[in-house]
């Protein structure tokens, strides 16, 4: 053999080598498969980034520990593991379509906020049976609203959560403002410095709604009525509608956030921002306090911090609150069972330890070390004043009609009120042909 | 050789006549399969789409009767006026545009491989990089340039040279320009491909005869070169259309549609319709409004198309 030859003959068993070697480290996850092939029972989960393929190496390790764990503890199955794309809301609705078209995984990942979707097309399978009353007790009351169907049945596992809080580089802005005029009062403080002033979610983005919202549940306002008919715009609540979207309206013209805020559709705008030493002020999610410390340096990520978002009044605070749930389309009795299992086993508290993701449970908080520490201690003080969203199927539209509503104010091509009436008017329409 | 093949041609041909006198026309078997598939896959998803639109279904529930109002409660939206304006001005400046720069760099470098000149392979090949690059990408990659932060690409390209930055994104009158400019950018190539092939085509003859007569460049330009594209350009202009009316993975990765609606074309608006709002049967609505309209145009082309031609 030349040692050319030899050198290609090395190559190949190398390359032949090296999947059999990752797929032995990773045990019995090959492929898209957790479990032996030829296990007699089969599961399929559709799932998001939260599982053995993270794009994070080491979490899809700690992942694929956990499904590895789980698949032992429950011989003669195995998961089929399928993944969803990064536009949560497409797939959301295929998933929809495919449940009622009697075609969905046996298992999967639900955002929480199209959760209401799911229940009102009776197609989520009950997981009552499989969760004892103190666990579902433990669950926050928003979150336990959320998961619980007209029938008093529990038809998801909600496992995760998280909020939104104002994020500060303490060296410009000293104090965490607390109500609106504090903020303003900041970000301009901060414009003087040389900064772009308070940055959030303005564009065509569900976190454009997601993340304004807490300034009108603050105020107490209601975005549905116990029907899930659009109400925000009539009465009290409209008053207190065109009161919070004034408030984004004066930032931009007033000077106190630029009026790009009008484009930003993405979290990492901010992180970006901050990372270019843009920005002292913005709003954003508890997930991103670890995605700046990856990103700053230590001496500036030591600058960064966070506050409640603020209100019209020191008083009137609240934060949205989203996160994810497992849920079952399957035909059989046994996949539910495997699907609730699944749930508990790897989401509820292990998967939120690993990613560090907000637990859904008052329990967990005391019961992992890891939430136990300030920071997440502050989130989940954050956390008391939290507000999902209104488990009604019009959401979505609402949302739709709040985010285009936002850009033509926060661009001065519509006055608040006529905008505000605009997007009430559009969310009643589609309330009546849902 | 050209009287060898005429002989024979003309030897087949009372063969072939009497073969079709004396045989019943009928449906070729081989072309069963190609009808089957295209009847599942093309005919039975527009046949539903025209059934949609009759009903009133949801992604959560369809009662299953028959209705016009779906189709008057779509097209008397309120801002479906506004939609089919911002679709217009957006296809009507990206193919006017595309077709105009399409043709410019088709000439450029038909006129360069005529001279020898170094670097035509080198334009064709960089045009059609950004044909290659998926619609979502283009997206992605316009958006960091046209960002308005201070760290913005374009933005930060003025502030060197000393020039004051541009809401490229955020400036409702500016935002349908720089969208239009991502999509240039995108299907110029397309256009490029096109032309070149259709100026390669020209018969040099027809040159040679306008340099006999001393016609200028831009006679030959105006009365040889226009005139032998006319069926390409009309075409392509069919093609590009078509396909800008269809556009909406750049749009929605560079503005969503906003801000407000100001980007938000009818594919995008039926997008949102169906995905967003759950709402199948004013999806189909739209999607029918969106074959009416590109039927339409092909048709308006189809007019101008030289008769022998069509």
């Amino acid at each position: 053999m030349t040692p050319k030859a030899r050198l290609l003959s090395l190559l190949s068993a190398a390359a032949i080598a090296a999947p059999l070697a990752t797929a032995m480290a990773q045990d019995t996850i090959t492929g898209d498969t957790v479990g032996p092939a030829d296990a007699a029972n089969t599961l399929t989960f559709r799932m998001t980034t939260d599982g053995p393929r993270n794009n994070d190496p080491a979490l899809a390790a700690k992942y694929g520990k956990l499904f590895n764990d789980f698949i032992a503890n429950h011989k003669g199955w195995k998961i089929e593991l399928q993944m969803m794309s990064g536009d949560i809301g497409q797939e959301q609705a295929r998933m929809l379509e495919q449940a009622k078209s009697g075609n969905a995984p046996d298992c999967a990942a639900v955002d929480s906020f199209v959760l209401p979707l799911f229940k009102k097309a009776g197609v989520l399978k009950s997981f009552s049976p499989y969760f004892k009353k103190e666990e579902i007790d433990q669950l926050f009351p928003f979150v336990r609203e959320g998961v619980t169907g007209k029938d008093g049945q529990i038809y998801a596992w909600w496992w995760s959560t998280d909020l939104r809080v104002l994020y500060r580089n303490k060296e410009i802005i000293k104090d965490g403002p607390q109500t609106w005029d504090e903020t303003k009062k900041a970000a301009l403080a901060s414009v003087e410095q040389g900064m772009e002033g308070i940055l959030f979610n303005g564009g065509r983005y569900e976190g454009t709604t997601f993340d304004w919202l807490a300034n009108y549940w603050g105020e107490g306002g209601k975005l549905v009525d116990d029907a899930g008919k659009p109400i925000f715009g009539e009465g009290e609540n409209r008053a207190k509608f065109v009161k919070a979207v004034a408030y984004y309206r004066d930032l931009v013209e007033s000077g106190a956030a630029p009026k790009r805020v009008a484009t930003i559709g993405n979290y990492d705008d901010f992180n970006a921002a901050a990372a270019a030493g843009t920005t002292a002020l913005f709003v954003g999610g508890n997930w991103q306090l670890s995605q700046l410390k990856g990103a700053l340096e230590p001496e500036e990520f030591a600058k960064w911090t966070f506050s409640p978002l603020p209100g019209a009044t020191k008083d009137e605070r609240s934060t949205g609150t989203g996160g994810w749930t497992v849920a079952s389309f399957a035909k059989t009795d046994d996949k539910v069972a495997m699907c609730a299992n699944l749930a508990r086993e790897i989401y509820m508290g292990p998967a939120n330890e690993i990613q560090e993701q907000l637990p859904t449970r008052a329990d967990f908080y005391s019961k992992y070390p890891i939430f136990s520490n300030e920071t997440n201690k502050a989130f989940g003080e954050a956390l008391k004043v939290g507000q999902a969203r209104p488990g009604a199927p019009v959401y979505p539209e609402i949302s739709n009609q709040i985010q285009i509503m936002m850009g033509k104010v926060l661009t001065g091509t519509e006055a608040t009120e006529a905008a505000v009436d605009e997007a009430y008017k559009a969310s009643l329409a589609a309330f009546e042909r849902l | 050789m050209s009287m060898l093949n005429a002989s024979a041609g003309a030897a087949q041909a009372p063969r072939l006549a009497r073969s079709g006198a004396n045989e019943k026309p009928r449906v070729a078997p081989w072309l069963l399969p190609l009808i089957l598939v295209l009847g599942l896959f093309y005919l039975y998803p527009v046949f539903d789409v025209f059934r949609l639109a009759f009903m009133r279904a949801t992604l959560l529930a369809n009662d299953g009767s028959y209705t016009l109002s779906t189709l008057i409660q779509t097209l008397t939206r309120p801002e479906l006026g506004q939609i089919l304006w911002v679709t217009f001005v957006f296809t009507g400046s990206s193919v006017v545009a595309q077709q105009l720069l399409g043709l410019a760099i088709a000439l450029v470098v038909v006129r360069g491989e005529s001279r020898g000149l170094f670097g035509t392979t080198i334009v064709r090949t960089t045009a059609l990089i950004a044909w290659v690059v998926p619609g979502i990408a283009g997206g992605i990659i316009w958006k960091m340039l046209f960002n308005e932060a201070p760290f913005g690409g374009l933005n930060s390209i003025l502030r060197l040279m000393g020039a004051p930055p541009v809401q490229w994104l955020s400036d409702p009158h500016i935002v349908m320009w720089s969208v239009v400019l991502s999509n240039v950018w995108r299907g110029t190539a397309f256009s490029m491909v096109v032309m070149y092939a259709a100026l390669k085509a020209i018969d040099p003859v027809l040159y040679e005869a306008a340099a006999v007569d001393g016609a200028t460049a831009r006679q030959r330009l105006v009365y040889v070169t226009l005139p032998q594209l006319r069926s390409a350009i009309l075409v392509n202009m069919i093609l590009i259309t078509i396909q800008t009316l269809n556009t909406f993975d750049a749009i929605i990765s560079l503005t969503g549609g906003g801000p407000g609606r100001a980007t938000e074309v009818l594919s995008l608006y039926t997008f949102n319709v169906v995905f967003r709002n759950y709402d199948l049967s004013v999806g189909a609505v739209l999607s029918i409004l969106m074959l009416a309209i590109s039927l339409g145009l092909a048709l308006v082309y189809a007019v101008f198309l030289p008769k022998d031609e069509k």
